[in-house]
């Protein structure tokens, strides 16, 4: 079931009001406390409204590098920038507010299961809500509307009072990128967000984060570790071994030899989702 | 790497016998045998432990036991407004306890507060609270505030304090948290975070010690009387001291009642909100 109709071109087409952001990372290195580089001397650009797969087996570093987009995981050295935000030198609030603008979903999901699929989609309205409001309970009308609006975008808008653990994993998903949408961010990243879910709603998830990239014109930085979904999803590609660039091209046209190269081994068959 | 089927394609390997654990069992019964002889030998410092006094005394509790075996059902109409003073400090006591500990246990767990030296200090203070006894308590507690209900529900609120944060923030410390660092990735603030979506999780092992605390208030509070501080055990210490077993029986037996209903009331409930 793959949306082609969605299949983005580079640079995206409709920018929303602050405009897609590039993002950039220069010389980054992340050296865990326990010693372990994720990140060796990571530098790339990542324009405004592209859609990015980053391919690796686990322990490759990509789930570090998206957290250092954010800065849910400080680099060690070097500079992550997006869009204006010098996200590495910041700290406190100005991060809060950077986190802001960048949505991110997750493998596991991460939703609060006993709390509704309304307050799990709220959560993306945290930094544009005074802690105040949030400690009342008291969701202001744009925010109830941003969030309305944006689980209305994923088809879960019925569901909208059901508790967020009652939901199959392809719902939780839609939901928590609604709640990533309901910040009306610039950028979104998503961390292996398929790979708890069966083939047909990988693939539905995938075409939902495609078409955000064509409609919303975000920027979409996904990790995969599934060469068919990084092939037909995205417009480039870039691979990661062991904390290190080892490809960096176009998605389409990536060879077999290509992605042998990312893994440090011959292609196998679960390295596909197939249909 | 064998890969199941190898293993099914090799001869049946030969069972790898069983390790012998029966020494190490004796080594064990063996050192927690001499600790308990130890601990009542008072040559070595343990505590002095005269069974014979069982012999030369029994017949003086027998008397009161065997008073207490017919209960005496005429003190009835005299326990109705102590039990249900009893009833409503324990009530009173677990509410006022539930209220303050859902910001305390947020602050006391690992996930909700991130913060080391706060959640240590935290936590620093509850130890001390627990380490206090409940009669302690009531006792200054009389004397600071004056004989009656009000120092025994101060006593039941602190009481229930140490032993619900304690529980409840080590079940949230426990609980799966992935969906907190959503809540940062979000931009969110601990405080947020901690309201919109930790709370909700948090409900079910809130409610369900509070309902707990609320079994030991009837318990305690039946004690807490014989200082002064309200509720049956101020009946129950008038009739010890008229050597009345047989009416002291009749009041045992309603707390059990009471503390048997309010359990049964308790499982229906945490059954619901799971």
């Amino acid at each position: 079931m793959s949306d082609l109709s969605t299949r983005p071109e580079a640079g995206g087409t409709t920018p929303s009001a602050s405009g897609p952001w590039p993002i950039e990372l220069d010389e980054v290195t992340v050296r865990y406390p326990n010693g372990v580089t994720a990140l060796k001397g990571v530098s790339l650009r990542i324009e405004a409204g592209e859609m990015v797969a980053i391919v690796g087996l686990s322990g490759s570093g990509k789930s570090t590098m998206i957290r250092t987009i954010n800065g849910l995981v400080p680099p060690t050295s070097g500079r992550v920038a997006v869009g204006p935000h010098a996200v590495s030198e910041l700290r406190g609030r100005a991060l809060r507010e950077a986190r802001g603008d960048i949505g991110m979903i997750f493998q596991g999901f991460n939703l609060a299961d006993r709390a509704s699929v309304f307050h799990n989609a709220l959560v993306g309205r945290f930094s544009h809500m005074p802690t105040w409001r949030t400690m009342l309970g008291l969701a202001s009308d744009v925010d109830r509307d941003m969030v309305m609006r944006s689980l209305d975008s994923v088809g879960m808008l019925e569901k909208v009072w059901h508790r967020a653990g009652a939901l199959s994993g392809g719902q939780k998903q839609r939901v928590a990128i609604a709640r990533a949408l309901s910040q009306e961010p610039a950028v979104m990243l998503a961390d292996e967000p398929v790979a708890s879910l069966d083939p047909p709603t990988a693939h539905s998830v995938m075409a939902d984060l495609a078409s955000i990239n064509a409609s919303r014109g975000l920027t979409v930085l996904v990790n995969l570790h599934l060469m068919d979904l990084a092939r037909q999803y995205t417009t480039r590609m870039i691979g990661l071994r062991a904390g290190e660039v080892v490809y960096d091209g176009p998605a389409a046209s990536a060879t077999d030899a290509d992605f042998e190269a990312i893994y440090g081994r011959p292609v196998q068959s679960r390295d596909r989702l197939g249909e | 790497m064998t890969t199941v089927a190898e293993a099914a394609e090799r001869p049946a390997q030969a069972i790898p016998p069983r390790p012998r654990t029966w020494p190490r069992t004796a080594r064990i019964v063996a050192v927690l045998a001499v600790l308990t002889a130890a601990t009542a030998t008072p040559a070595l410092g343990g505590v002095e432990i005269d069974l014979g006094a069982i012999a030369d005394n029994w017949t003086n509790g027998a008397d009161r036991i065997g008073q207490m075996l017919v209960p005496d059902l005429s003190v009835l109409p005299r326990t109705w407004q102590p039990l249900l003073e009893t009833l409503q400090m324990a009530v009173v006591g677990a509410a006022i306890s539930a209220v303050l500990a859902v910001p305390l246990s947020l602050w006391a767990a690992r996930p909700t507060n991130p913060n080391a030296p706060v959640r240590a200090a935290v936590r620093f203070v509850l130890n001390v609270i627990r380490a206090v006894p409940d009669l302690v308590y009531a006792t200054v507690l009389v004397a600071m505030v004056g004989v009656g209900t009000l120092p025994g529900v101060i006593t039941l609120v602190l009481f229930d304090i140490g032993i619900v944060v304690k529980l409840v923030s080590e079940a949230i410390d426990s609980a799966d948290s992935s969906y907190m660092e959503a809540g940062r990735a979000a931009g969110g603030t601990q405080t947020q975070i901690n309201r919109l979506t930790a709370l909700p999780q948090t409900w079910p092992a809130l409610a369900s010690q509070v309902l707990y605390s609320l079994e030991l208030n009837v318990r305690i509070s039946a004690i807490l009387g014989l200082v002064g501080a309200g509720g049956i055990g101020r009946l129950i210490d008038e009739m010890r001291g008229f050597y009345r077993y047989d009416a002291l029986s009749t009041i045992i037996l309603e707390i059990l009642i009471v503390v048997i209903l309010i359990e049964l009331a308790s499982n229906v409930l945490r059954k619901r909100l799971r």
